[in-house]
């Protein structure tokens, strides 16, 4: 026989209450809440023929006047009976009843805004003084040939190019040491982990006051007396190449001596979690592999190039992908080292650039699209590293 | 065990970089014990004078109190100067400048004298209020050397004299070490931010810890139909950088009308999809058998969630509470762009203000960045395994 399908009136009713508040801001046509009420009433008379108490699953009607009850209403219903329900329909009744509450929450706060954004990206210049005419696809247009764009997605590229391969380099350096079982090892995890519970404002706060050009630490340990770090926007390339008497010029000159400052802070501030995580990677690997090369008379290099490192690549993988990821989300440590973007914005990053486009500017449209530009990158970016790299990766131990 | 000569190595290494990692926190103690004029020096100073203990027995001789100094009504407190007599120092209170009623310059009496082989100024206070600090400058001769009974917080040449200036002639031990501390204090509403930061992330992790254990014990241990599409879901939310998120929210909370509440800072952030993946992996972990056992004895699923699921997950628990506090403690951006009035502030947005208002007081300014991490870095040397377990766990599979 079969039976009235409570976990499907609990779903309806758990997207009937958000449809019901998003016609109340004004997102969803009032159509659509008749349609879900009219779906909801439908399948509560149809409940009628499993017996006369399926009517208090109407309640959930009341939906329009207090949404919650569209959910609620299934619930109350399914506690007060819910002992005489086989079994594959408890499973089903309480998968979706315990999955709601944070799916309804992912929904409105995650998925839908999502595709919130492209739609804003696609009117021109919405803020909230005057009503947006649509515009199609002129926002990525016009961010196709904006300088400043390009500028941030340069200097974007940069800090991607910089600081990922070289923190992981220096903490699979330094996870490497750490395994070898010397003493104080919590003492130099700790060193090592500080940083990166440190709150990112506290720590650019004071890496700024190490980067002080007059009285800044840094000036007095490189004797460079004056150098204005933080407001220097040469590019590091053009400053190395300067005595070869060859001038990169534009994105060849590399990022600034100010975003290089504002990196070796980051690769510091990471640095911790890195270590902590390979560490972990490193503990996992059996020591007899060791053993193993020992008797056979391997090298330092030999065991770490032939066991180590094939090992452990699921773990880089795993922090390459998340760096490649967090860094082209840079923001915090920017915006309190350089506060306006840096001299001639040599410190402009996407994150930066998108807040404000959108919070300085109040150009909302003009700045989702700069955010699915970079949704776009990071999603090509991780798919071809996925495909490039993962090859290499070794999952098994 | 053998002695092998690359542990040295090992050590050297560990300990150079660790150095690296530690110093800023270094500096910024170190910065935040110095008066002004030591702050700004071209050649470092390693150990401020409120570093040294001998100070602080000085320092806890001036004032009402040994530790909180302060000088009560009708008290008074006298300053030793070793010296010959002749020239006589001349002494005064500063008078804040601009401000049109000063009680601490007019209200106390300061007199001069000369008794047993030194010069002796004493202050009394005149009015009805307790100071809690008091400020002196004491012009005296060059031609006699100096002992002062506190290493004043300037000294500047005037003429005949030099010109020796305390920003607190009655601290107190406490008063005087951590004199930038409470300067820094009494300049911003810490309380507020640091209770709004307290109570945003806390409220985070209990109600995301409750709602991502329900989401995962459902996808883990309940076969309900479409949990597959669920799960898709999810993951793909994953996908989503939180850069896009910005404006849509933003837009969303704006129609709410939640812009610069607690709401703003909180709802958005309840659903993780990384608590849910971690507790589902948690879950998975577990054996079938037990959930076996628990449903033949007529145990429901809300029943093996919380009395087994649960209590057998606490260190994925913890794992996934350190992480979302340390996201909502040491967040910036989102803190910045949802709220406007300074009642709402969180800590770092308060210390980010402080950067930009703070201007050259370098010694404020660290002494703030001291107090915003402070919390962490307790909280980590309380619970250093679970931080660390915490973080590798981050990094798993």
């Amino acid at each position: 026989m079969r039976t009235f399908p409570l976990h499907a009136l609990l779903s309806l009713g758990a997207l009937l209450a958000l449809g019901v508040y998003a016609f109340r801001l004004g997102f969803l046509p009032g159509a659509w809440v008749g349609v879900g009420l009219g779906l909801y009433a439908l399948l509560v008379l149809w409940g009628l023929r499993f017996g006369w108490r399926h009517v208090l699953l109407g309640l959930g009607l009341f939906a329009y006047w207090l949404p919650p009850l569209a959910f609620l209403a299934p619930l109350l219903f399914a506690l007060l009976f819910g002992r005489g329900l086989r079994e594959k329909e408890q499973a089903a009744l309480y998968g979706w009843a315990l999955v709601w509450p944070a799916l309804a929450l992912l929904l409105v706060w995650h998925v839908f805004p999502t595709f919130y954004a492209f739609y804003l990206s696609l009117f021109e210049r919405v803020n909230f003084l005057r009503p947006a005419a649509f515009s199609g696809l002129e926002n990525y247009r016009i961010l196709l040939q904006d300088p400043l764009f390009w500028k941030a997605l340069g200097n974007t590229f940069w800090y991607v190019i910089f600081t990922v391969p070289v923190g992981l380099f220096l903490a699979t350096g330094v996870a490497i040491l750490l395994n070898a079982q010397v003493a104080f090892l919590g003492f130099y995890r700790t060193l090592y982990f500080l940083p990166y519970i440190t709150a990112l404002t506290a720590a650019a706060a004071v890496w700024r006051w190490i980067y002080h050009p007059e009285f800044g630490f840094l000036n007095w340990l490189l004797r460079t007396p004056g150098l204005d770090w933080l407001n220097t926007p040469k590019g590091v390339f053009a400053l190395l190449l300067e005595p070869l008497g060859v001038q990169p010029q534009g994105f060849w000159a590399g990022p600034s001596l100010a975003f290089v400052a504002i990196m070796v802070m980051s690769v510091w501030h990471f640095l911790g979690y890195q270590v902590v995580i390979l560490l972990a990677g490193l503990q996992a690997i059996p020591k007899e592999y060791y053993e193993a090369a020992e008797l056979d008379g391997a090298s330092f290099w030999q065991k770490h190039r032939l066991i180590t490192w094939p090992l452990l690549s699921p773990t880089t993988f795993f922090l390459f992908t998340l760096g490649l990821i967090g860094a082209f989300q840079v923001f915090t440590q920017v915006y309190v080292l350089t506060p306006t973007g840096g001299v001639l914005q040599d410190t402009l990053t996407l994150a930066f650039y998108l807040y404000n486009k959108g919070f300085r500017d109040s150009d909302f449209s003009y700045a989702s699209a700069i955010a699915m530009v970079t949704f776009f990158l990071i999603l090509v970016l991780t798919l071809v590293q996925r495909r490039v790299l993962e090859r290499r990766v070794n999952y098994e131990i | 065990m053998r002695f092998r000569p690359g542990v040295l190595f090992v050590h050297l290494f560990l300990f150079l970089g660790g150095l690296v990692m530690a110093f800023p926190f270094y500096w910024m103690l170190a910065t935040s014990l110095k008066s002004p004029q030591e702050a700004l020096q071209a050649k470092p100073i390693w150990v401020p004078e409120r570093m040294k203990p001998a100070n602080w027995l000085k320092a806890a001789r001036l004032g009402d109190s040994p530790l909180w100094g302060g000088l009560a009504p009708g008290r008074s407190v006298e300053l030793v100067f070793p010296g010959r007599e002749g020239h006589p120092p001349r002494a005064l209170v500063p008078r804040t400048p601009g401000a049109f009623f000063d009680p601490r310059a007019d209200g106390t009496r300061v007199e001069v004298v000369y008794r047993e082989g030194a010069w002796r100024v004493r202050l009394t206070n005149t009015t009805e209020e307790a100071f809690r600090f008091l400020p002196l400058v004491v012009l005296w001769p060059k031609e006699v050397p100096l002992e002062a009974p506190l290493p004043p917080d300037a000294i500047r040449s005037q003429g005949e004299y030099w010109r020796l200036e305390w920003v607190n002639a009655v601290p107190g031990a406490l008063g005087y070490v951590f004199h930038n501390y409470l300067e820094a204090w009494h300049a911003a509403p810490w309380g507020r931010y640091f209770f709004n930061s307290f109570f945003t992330a806390l409220t985070q992790v209990a109600v995301g810890l409750f709602l991502a254990a329900l989401a995962a014990f459902a996808l883990a241990r309940i076969p309900f139909p479409g949990k597959e599409a669920v799960f898709v879901l999810i993951l793909a939310t994953m996908m989503v950088p939180g850069e896009v998120l910005l404006i849509p929210n933003y837009v969303l909370l704006a129609r709410l009308g939640w812009l610069d509440t607690y709401y703003a800072l909180i709802v958005p952030w309840l659903a993780s999809v990384f608590g849910i993946f971690l507790l589902r992996q948690f879950y998975l972990s577990l054996p079938q058998d037990l959930f076996d056992a628990a449903r033949i004895d007529g145990a429901g699923y809300l029943t093996q969630l919380f009395r087994i699921a649960l209590p057998l997950s606490l260190p994925g628990l913890v794992s996934y509470g350190i992480f979302t506090f340390l996201g909502a403690y040491n967040a910036l951006l989102w803190p910045l762009i949802v709220t406007q009035s300074p009642e709402m502030r969180t800590v770092q947005l308060g210390l980010q203000a402080f950067v930009s208002e703070a201007g050259s007081d370098y010694g404020a300014l660290m002494a703030a960045s001291t107090f915003v991490i402070l919390p962490v870095i307790l909280g980590y040397f309380f619970a250093q395994r679970q931080f660390i377990q915490g973080i590798a766990r981050s990094g798993l599979k």
